[in-house]
């Protein structure tokens, strides 16, 4: 290990060593990106060729410590959810740069699902039972069944008896496949990946409710970011579908490209969101937890 | 159908089976104590384990629980199981017994009180509540279905805020219990069969002699001794001394018994030449006489006086040879014809004896207790005649003699006695040999001739006699089986 490691230093050094600016630093959480470090390596491969500078990818668990990450300017972009680019922050610290793509558009949903042997039908059939979040600051894995409750004027608290966050999309599909929950809400792009990759994990749930469509989880820049790296990056993104490795890395993800989109595509969260505290001032506490 | 006895059986079967007995008790017995040992101390390390599984997830488990962090803590459960199989299962249950995280949570339900399934599941759940120190939780007894429990109580700042429950299958343990205890028996079997083979064929080999000297010495018994071989020497333990000695003695035996032989043949040839000698001088005897007789009627063919005196001298003398040679006839060649007539013909012999009396003034006391239907061997009666006869002229001029005759068991016995002079010790010895008489005319052949009828007859004879008090011959013969008759 030592050796392979000595190695890379060596191979990598000649190539940055006259460089002093310091590496780009790109936040990613686990609830949309799994966690392959083989996949990591040659994206941040990629894109460091492509940027000519290093590229750090920085994992965290959730997409809270991301927006703080940013906040502070302790990284320089991130893939983060649709509820934490809607939501307003004084001053703004951020700007959209590009949206991935899925199956020909830049948006996504949330499935709710359910273990494949229960007699759950609809959303209400799950009161009194145990549910599994993502990310207090996902959209899909929180905000959506969130709007659901509160249509109905309840919170998680009075309309579950148990709820717990996974942080984490893939393994909120886990918990409800080994009914260690009876409902979960999860990004329709990762239940889907998980159906190609692991369908003995998506076997065991069933979907019973679709969200309408949201913008999918963004790529945002930390607003001071020098304007040349951000175009760079934003250009060497949305060329990734045409570059051969490029294209196998969007292959990797399953998805078709990175492509400039208008901040309205995030218009559909924003209404959600707001609905929601409409309904529920209370839940932005729950939000901001 | 053979009986079951073993106190029949040969030495080397008794001697091979106690040591196979032995070495099998044993064998069996070491093996089973190691099994069980084995067992028992493989059971306490999965006790262990199972602890230290449970300590391994108790490390965590407080701060998720007070997070409610329960996605956490059914990983903590969940990450602990991927790598073993022999986990049954395992929960997290807070003070108040409801579940945090459980392995089966389909049946087992986050945030509901922890249901045990069956009353032995409701005692260790108490036990689990109660305790505040680890423990290990034990199914007990050897069972594929058994299981032992790590029970890690959990604190945070010294306040119980549950409990880690980790149950391991003893199904492993129980298989691999199983194959070595099948190996250990296996071993133990292989023991047992070598053991028994070199038991028998040791024993085999030390009872050989004496199986040897136990043939010989049951020929010996059936008066086999002729084809005896000497049993090899091996040893010089107490077997091969016993073979030595034993050799030796059926060599002297041998001996013994040709030595025997040739004094019996020997006895045979002097008997003869007495025989010879007697026939010689009590036929020669009255040769002469009559000889002397027949030349002198020769000389005088026509003297009334001479023929009427000598003719019945001449009679007198052949009869005599006649009776010799009649009673030797009947000695030496006893007829094999086994004639039967009734009992009540030696009854006839007290009249006939009462006609040779004559002048002397004999009583005779006759008393006969057999049975009358009883049938007898007709030489008997010749044995009685000859007796009574003996008797009578043994008496001087008066005297008693007493006749008996009753059966005693399987034997007829025959008393026949006098209150004569008796028999003189010395000549006791030679009471029934042929020709051998104390009598002025005796042949010498009555005693004789009873002798050889009663031997004929498988019967015995007994003389008791004392000076001056006289004699008593006992005569038993075998009592003729009636029925068969």
């Amino acid at each position: 290990m030592r050796s392979v490691f000595l190695l890379l230093v060596f191979w990598v050094m000649p190539a940055y060593a006259a460089s002093t600016e310091p590496p780009i630093r790109f936040g990613l959480t686990a609830v949309v990106v799994t966690e392959n470090l083989r996949f990591l390596d040659q994206w941040s491969q990629y894109l460091e060729q492509k940027m000519g500078r290093k590229v750090e990818l920085v994992m965290r668990k959730s997409y809270r410590e991301v927006m703080d990450l940013l906040d502070s300017g302790s990284i320089d972009f991130a893939w983060i959810c649709g509820f934490p680019y809607i939501q307003n922050r004084e001053p703004e610290s951020l700007q959209l740069l590009t949206v991935p793509v899925y199956r020909g558009s830049p948006r996504y949903q949330s499935y709710i699902i359910v273990p494949q042997s229960s007699s759950y039908r609809r959303f209400g059939d799950l009161k009194g039972k145990i549910f599994a979040f993502s990310d207090p600051d996902s959209n899909s894995g929180f905000l959506y069944p969130l709007s659901l409750m509160a249509e109905k004027g309840e919170t998680p608290e009075t309309f579950f008896r148990q709820t717990f966050f996974t942080f984490n999309h893939a393994e909120t599909v886990q918990a409800v496949s080994e009914q260690f929950a009876d409902g979960g809400a999860v990004d329709s792009y990762i239940w889907e990946y998980l159906a190609i990759f692991r369908p003995d994990i998506t076997e065991k749930t069933r979907i019973i409710k679709k969200s309408p469509s949201f913008g999918f989880p963004p790529i945002v820049s930390r607003l001071g970011v020098n304007d040349d790296t951000v175009k760079l990056m934003k250009n060497v993104l949305e060329d990734m579908n045409q570059d051969p490795t490029g294209n196998a890395l969007l292959g990797q993800l399953k998805l078709d490209g990175f492509r400039h989109s208008p901040d309205s595509l995030f218009n559909g969260i924003r209404v959600m969101a707001n609905t929601v505290l409409n309904l529920r001032p209370d839940f932005v506490g729950l939000a901001s937890e | 159908m053979p009986k079951f006895n073993p106190k029949s059986w040969p030495l080397a079967i008794k001697l091979s089976a106690t040591i196979t007995a032995v070495v099998t008790g044993v064998g069996f017995m070491i093996g089973a104590v190691m099994v069980v040992q084995d067992w028992t101390r493989s059971h306490e390390v999965l006790g262990e384990k199972a602890q230290l599984l449970a300590e391994s997830v108790a490390i965590t488990t407080p701060k998720a629980m007070l997070r409610k962090d329960y996605w956490s803590l059914y990983l903590s459960l969940k990450n602990m199981t991927s790598r073993r199989h022999e986990i049954l299962t395992a929960m997290i249950l807070d003070n108040e017994g409801r579940v945090q995280a459980h392995l089966q949570p389909a049946d087992n339900p986050m945030g509901l009180p922890f249901s045990p399934a069956n009353s032995i599941e409701l005692d260790l759940f108490k036990q689990v509540m109660a305790t505040r120190k680890p423990i290990v939780l034990s199914s007990g007894g050897f069972t594929k279905t058994g299981f032992q429990e790590g029970v890690i109580p959990l604190f945070s700042d010294q306040k119980y805020l549950g409990v880690v429950r980790v149950r391991l299958s003893v199904a492993q343990l129980y298989e691999e219990s199983k194959t070595s205890a099948i190996i250990v028996l296996t071993l133990v079997l292989c023991f047992v069969i070598i053991g028994s083979v070199l038991g028998t064929i040791i024993s085999r080999r030390m009872v050989k002699p004496l199986t040897a000297v136990t043939r010989a010495l049951e020929a010996v018994g059936r008066g086999e001794m002729t084809d005896f071989a000497p049993i090899p020497i091996k040893d010089r333990d107490e077997i091969g001394r016993l073979s030595v000695t034993f050799n030796q003695i059926m060599v002297e035996l041998a001996e013994k018994k040709m030595l025997e032989e040739e004094i019996a043949m020997s006895e045979k040839l002097v008997a003869l030449g007495r025989i010879t000698a007697g026939v010689a001088h009590e036929v020669n005897n009255p040769l002469a006489g009559l000889l002397n007789c027949i030349d002198t009627l020769r000389e005088h063919p026509d003297n009334k006086v001479l023929i009427d005196r000598y003719l019945p001298v001449i009679d007198q003398g052949l009869h005599r040879i006649k009776d010799i040679v009649h009673n030797l006839l009947v000695g030496l060649k006893i007829e094999e014809g086994d004639e039967i007539e009734s009992i009540e013909q030696i009854d006839k012999l007290h009249d006939l004896i009462n006609a040779e009396i004559g002048e002397k003034n004999i009583n005779i006391i006759w008393e006969n207790s057999a049975d009358k239907n009883l049938q007898i061997p007709a030489k008997l009666e010749q044995i009685v005649c000859n007796l009574l006869k003996n008797a009578i002229e043994i008496l001087p001029d008066s005297g008693t003699v007493t006749f008996k005759m009753y059966r005693q068991g399987a034997y007829l016995n025959i008393e026949v006695s006098d209150d004569g002079p008796g028999i003189p010790a010395n000549i006791r010895s030679q009471l029934f040999d042929p020709f051998f008489t104390t009598k002025p005319n005796g042949t010498g052949l009555g005693l004789w001739v009873v002798y050889r009828l009663t031997q004929n007859l498988g019967g015995v004879i007994e003389v008791e006699s004392e000076k001056g008090q006289g004699s008593s011959f006992h005569v038993s013969i075998p009592v003729i089986n009636t029925k068969a008759a």
